[in-house]
């Protein structure tokens, strides 16, 4: 597993998976709901977007495996729609039979080194 | 406003071209251009400039390239939808009478000798920091996933399979293996795209366009002068473009509709016609999947039905809508919305020799930037109006 280190921007969102919560960005005026690496509000261009956390219940969207090239282990990739709304880039964990609107919940994998890793699992 | 026609094409070596940077790439592809069309540099009074991955031409060329007393002069940038966007530009301004002989250009230079070409599209770092770098640690790294995601929604939809979408890749290779300026030309069977290795499942290598290094040019003028000029005029009758704003959140499009659905019809009734006279189509082809979408939201066939359309043989040589008949990005050359217009202007001439289509009276040209967020469509035609 690739060690995730932490950037000085997005630390809140580590933060919240350390206690295990998923947390996405709110807009502090419009109350839109947003994917952690939206840096503003299209709704009402606010700039002010709040680390939140959510319960983490999604369904998936679309799902893809990717190769290596090599040596390696293919890994499953997804865009999934939290119940608040926005879309994920995801990785899938469990998910064996992916259909459109698959329930899931938010998860973390908690490597030795570095920060926990985001996944979701069918709910 | 008059009409208003491309009347030079400048292409420079195409593929694995090396030594030359991106913005003497881009002077080459001008003069070529120039020389193609019969006029002398110093007759140019505009020039437009964009570029890809591997540095950037940007005003500068002007001076690279000695040009004076310029009335328009401006760099563009709408990704994969700027050709049509400087062809339209170009028009415009020729059209108004801002300027009267109007170069526009792309050139990108990101290969380096004994790198992949998939390493030259992907970020090198192997920091993996912050949210960003958890994405790209679970997967994320470079734009096919994201195509792979498009496709993948479009399958679980509509039923499309991985063999329609190989049909494409086999008859634009059909369509290469006759185009000398392609750069792969060994013909494929739906067999070698369905055993190619997977990039991102479910897109094979063979769904997935070439990089290329070099630049292309056209020419854009008014139709009466370039009926005086050294190659036949290639009218722009319609462009149009299309960019949805589409948000990755609840109610998203991605994977089923583009900006085509927008563009299509707006170039089509500037140029006073409907679908059914289009007779040729180049489509901007950076995977299988965008020609079969954007086939799909111009409406060449009912929306879900791409890839029954394209399995049925209507895209390759003898079929109904011959598309991508230079071999497009996938086995052509990538140099991004200048892929689909040059091999137009080349099919509107009557110049393609081997390939040359029958019917080359209306030619839809696409262009797709982003991940499909962008769309550009320009309507040519070697008869004006």
């Amino acid at each position: 597993m690739t060690t995730i280190r932490r950037d000085g921007f997005t630390d809140a969102f580590f933060d919240h998976a350390r206690r295990g919560d998923l947390a996405v960005k709110r807009c502090a005026e419009c109350a839109h709901w947003h994917a952690p690496e939206a840096t503003g509000c299209h709704r009402c261009g606010s700039e002010t977007l709040t680390w939140t956390p959510v319960a983490g219940d999604a369904v998936l969207i679309t799902w893809a495996k990717v190769h290596p090239r090599g040596e390696g282990e293919v890994q499953h990739i997804a865009y999934v729609e939290l119940a608040e709304g926005p879309w994920l880039h995801a990785a899938l964990d469990g998910v064996d039979a992916p259909v459109e609107g698959l329930p899931l919940r938010a998860a973390f994998v908690r490597p030795e080194e570095g920060e926990p890793v985001l996944v979701f699992r069918p709910a | 406003m008059g009409g208003v026609a491309i009347a030079g094409l400048g292409m420079t070596e195409l593929g694995k071209v090396y030594g030359r940077s991106a913005r003497r790439l881009a002077a080459d592809a001008v003069r070529r251009a120039a020389a193609d069309a019969g006029l002398a540099l110093d007759e140019l009074d505009g020039l437009l400039v964009s570029h890809g991955m591997g540095g950037s031409p940007g005003i500068e060329l002007a001076d690279t390239l000695g040009l004076r007393d310029l009335r328009l002069l401006t760099a563009m940038n709408a990704f994969g939808a700027t050709a049509g966007a400087m062809v339209a530009h170009a028009a415009m301004t020729v059209a108004s009478g801002g300027a009267s002989a109007v170069a526009c250009v792309f050139a990108d230079a990101p290969l380096r000798p004994k790198v992949s070409a998939g390493a030259a599209y992907t970020g090198s770092s192997r920091d993996y920091l912050g949210y960003g770098g958890m994405m790209a640690a679970q997967g994320f790294r470079s734009v096919n996933a994201l195509y792979a995601l498009a496709a993948q929604r479009h399958m679980a939809r509509y039923g499309t399979t991985s063999e329609q979408l190989g049909a494409i890749a086999v008859s634009t290779r059909r369509w290469a293996t006759m185009n000398p300026l392609a750069q792969l030309r060994d013909p494929i069977t739906l067999a070698d795209h369905q055993a190619s290795r997977w990039v991102v499942e479910p897109l094979h290598l063979l769904d997935c366009c070439l990089v290329s290094n070099g630049a292309v040019a056209v020419i854009v003028t008014g139709a009466d002068r370039a009926a005086d000029l050294a190659q036949p005029p290639v009218h722009v009758l319609g462009w149009g473009q299309g960019h949805p704003g589409d948000r990755r959140e609840r109610g998203s499009a991605f994977g089923l509709t583009t900006g085509a659905t927008l563009s299509g019809p707006a170039a089509l009734k500037m140029a006073g016609i409907t679908l059914a006279d289009v007779q040729l189509c180049q489509i901007y082809d950076c995977y299988t999947i965008t020609t079969l979408l954007t086939l799909e939201d111009y409406g060449f066939c009912a929306k879900g039905e791409g890839g029954a359309f394209a399995a049925s043989g209507a895209l390759g040589p003898g079929g109904a809508l011959p598309t991508n008949t230079g071999g497009g990005q996938l086995s052509g050359y990538y140099m991004w919305g200048m892929t689909p217009l040059s091999e137009a202007v080349i099919q509107a001439r009557g110049q393609a020799g081997e390939r040359q289509a029958a019917r080359n009276e209306v030619i839809l040209v696409s262009g797709n930037g982003g991940i499909l967020d962008h769309h550009s469509t320009l309507i040519l035609s070697p008869t004006g109006r």
